[in-house]
């Protein structure tokens, strides 16, 4: 306590009396916000005025690329554009599509995979880790390397199909094709983000304490009721957990269909991120572009309020 | 309902030897209390006749049907956890309809609601059928841990310590509670407890384990009169019978391989004053109420046991002791019985 009391003194000592003097005085509350202001500051630099200044920007013509031309106001005309626009409604079904597939593919695998780890087999720990592996590349190493093994010539991928199907690797282009295009995607997308999914259903798996399921063991619960009525309810709050960090994180995925795809062939595997960047910075159509940013946003965060309200309900159960 | 008979079990757990070489008969509509400390091998026997647990040796029949091997599904057991282990995403009505949903009983759903609403009734939870099980109190979660139990009509109820969890008013509520419908439903029950209260007035037959030994199976008289063993006789009793060495104390026509003089309250009988067969001194006295708790030392040793708090002794008092019935056990703690009275 002694010590204690020494470094306070000294630290009032080594304080500038014109410092003391000005914080001598303040209440609680004041320092308070003193200590949060830089945060606050810094939030409202980096998050809140460029969201407001986008907003603003969609409601004018601003093109970044001629900085000096005359603003002139348009009022809700991009909005309208927008939500008119068939492409852009393109996009966002490409977006939807990759969503949802991405979502149902990477909970099923994933879940699967979970409820397999959990069995506690021999080796499990090292089966876990070697799962775990694609979550911890970089987007852009994953897009580069399935670029190659998507190849018709040289790609494993093809090659592996042809061995169970018995076609020509080189019949079928994954990248290139209309069809398979927005399935090589979710293909790349499932094998990288699956084991994050399964990391998660794990964690609700091992919450489920043993008992329970003596319980129901004794209760004369089979194997497939126990599943059904405990293991996958008990779980439930854990997969929507899942399956909103992915939503939220596909919606808007970007590096990986620009290094695969870039949004080809055509426009099939376009997203809405990238059609968003194609405005912004290769038509540099500021205005429009945040406009479209803005709708995306509203969109991200309506649903994702929805979701998560559904999510605290399932949770309080 | 139905017979359970044990036969030779043993159990290991790697090296550490849980259950020994234990047989037991549970007949038809008995209350049979497992008692012993924490690692006597109770709730392993338990989840052996459970089926949890799987023995190493021995045979477990239920109702005349080898269970030894089965699956607990196909042992028509019930089993009431220590730690409740309700359904925490489900109702209090839906933990206790769980059991009679099993596709094995075929119920109907008017059959499953009356009985789940007459078992509500006799645990007095009706009010809360329709609430969370976590959002019930402790006593509320164990009356339907219990519950779950006493839908079902089970060849055995199996309950693991069911009240040690709750307070002690609410023990007390519940233990008479359970003693009442066990004897309404004419039910069979292995009941596991460190409580001697618990087992004295629970049990039809108490079974005392020991380091994984079924030491001595009794009816609660039997077991607090006539213990095998100076260890069966602590378990029971309070204060706890105390134990003299006989090198100190002259008590004419013991045998010789007495080591040990065991003594209860019964077993003394204390007058002020000096004239008796052994003298002592009262060093303290602990007022519980109804009565005393006196402690008194004697030729260099300590003796607890109750008192009248009308006697009128106080610390200090000089006190002349008589043994009566006394229980006598050789050096390893077994029994021995004086004379031709068993």
């Amino acid at each position: 306590m002694s010590k204690l009391n020494e470094i306070a003194d000294r630290a009032a000592g080594a304080t500038p009396p014109s410092l003391a003097g000005a914080v001598r005085g303040l209440s609680d509350k004041s320092i308070a916000w003193i200590f949060i202001a830089p945060t606050i500051i810094l939030l409202l630099a980096i998050n809140i005025f460029p969201l407001i200044w986008t907003i603003y920007l969609s409601l004018t013509n601003y093109r970044a690329n001629r900085p000096n031309a005359e603003l002139k106001f348009v009022g809700t005309e991009h909005y309208e554009k927008i939500l008119t626009n068939p492409d852009i409604w393109a996009a966002m079904q490409s977006t939807a599509h990759f969503v949802v597939w991405t979502i149902v593919l990477q909970t099923v695998i994933g879940f699967t995979l979970a409820w397999l780890v959990d069995r506690k087999f021999r080796g499990h720990g090292f089966w876990t880790t070697v799962i775990l592996l694609p979550m911890m590349l970089s987007p852009a190493v994953v897009g580069n390397f399935w670029k190659f093994l998507y190849q018709p010539q040289i790609g494993l991928f093809n090659y592996i199909i042809s061995f169970f199907t018995g076609a020509e690797p080189s019949s079928f282009e994954m990248l290139g094709s209309v069809q398979l295009a927005p399935w090589a995607i979710v293909i790349v997308d499932t094998w990288m983000w699956t084991p994050y999914v399964m990391l998660i259903c794990l964690a609700g798996l091992r919450s489920i304490p043993d008992y329970i399921y003596e319980a129901a063991e004794v209760d004369r619960a089979s194997n497939w009721r126990q599943f059904w009525s405990i293991t996958i309810p008990m779980c439930l709050p854990f997969i929507m957990l899942a399956v909103l960090f992915r939503g939220i994180e596909n919606f808007k995925m970007f590096d990986m269909v620009n290094l695969l795809t870039g949004g080809g062939p055509g426009s099939t595997t376009e997203v809405a991120s990238i059609t968003l960047k194609r405005e912004a910075f290769e038509k540099w159509r500021t205005g429009f572009s945040s406009a479209f940013a803005i709708i995306l946003f509203v969109t991200v965060f309506g649903l994702a309020n929805i979701y998560v309200k559904a999510l605290n309900k399932v949770k309080s159960r | 309902m139905a017979e359970v008979v044990l036969s030779h079990i043993s159990k290991k757990f790697g090296s550490v030897t849980a259950i020994s070489d234990v047989s037991l008969t549970i007949g038809n509509g008995e209350f049979i209390v497992l008692l012993g400390p924490t690692g006597a091998g109770k709730t392993t026997l338990l989840r052996l006749v459970a089926g949890l647990e799987t023995a190493d040796a021995g045979t477990i029949s239920i109702g005349g049907f080898d269970a030894t091997k089965s699956a607990p599904s196909s042992r028509d057991v019930a089993f009431v956890f220590q730690q409740y282990s309700l359904y925490p995403h489900l109702t209090v009505f839906e933990n206790l309809a769980f059991p009679l949903r099993s596709p094995i009983r075929n119920m109907s759903e008017k059959d499953i609601t009356a009985k789940v609403k007459e078992i509500a009734g006799l645990l007095r939870i009706e009010d809360k059928l329709q609430n969370r099980a976590t959002q019930l109190s402790g006593g509320q979660m164990q009356r339907v841990a219990i519950g779950r139990a006493l839908v079902r009509s089970p060849s055995i109820y199996l309950m693991d310590e069911p009240l040690s969890s709750l307070d002690a008013k609410l023990r007390g509520d519940l233990r008479v509670e359970l003693k009442r419908i066990q004897h309404v439903m004419g039910a069979t029950v292995l009941y596991v407890t460190h409580d001697q209260m618990e087992a004295m007035t629970l049990a039809t037959r108490i079974g005392v384990m020991k380091e994984g030994h079924l030491v001595q199976v009794g009816t609660p008289r039997e077991i607090y009169t006539d213990p095998v063993d100076l260890y069966v006789a602590s378990r029971l009793g309070t204060p706890s019978i105390n134990s003299l060495p006989s090198k100190d104390f002259q008590v004419a026509g013991i045998p010789d391989t007495v080591h040990t003089i065991g003594l209860r309250t019964e077993h003394l009988q204390i007058r002020k004053g000096k004239k008796g067969s052994f003298i002592g001194t009262v060093n303290y006295v602990e007022h519980l109420g109804d009565q005393d708790y006196l402690h008194i030392s004697i030729n260099g040793h300590e003796l607890v046991t109750l008192s009248n708090p009308d006697d009128g002794l106080s610390t200090g008092d000089e006190v002349s002791l008589e043994f009566v019935n006394a229980l006598y056990f050789d050096r390893a703690g077994n029994r021995v019985h004086r004379g031709k009275h068993p």
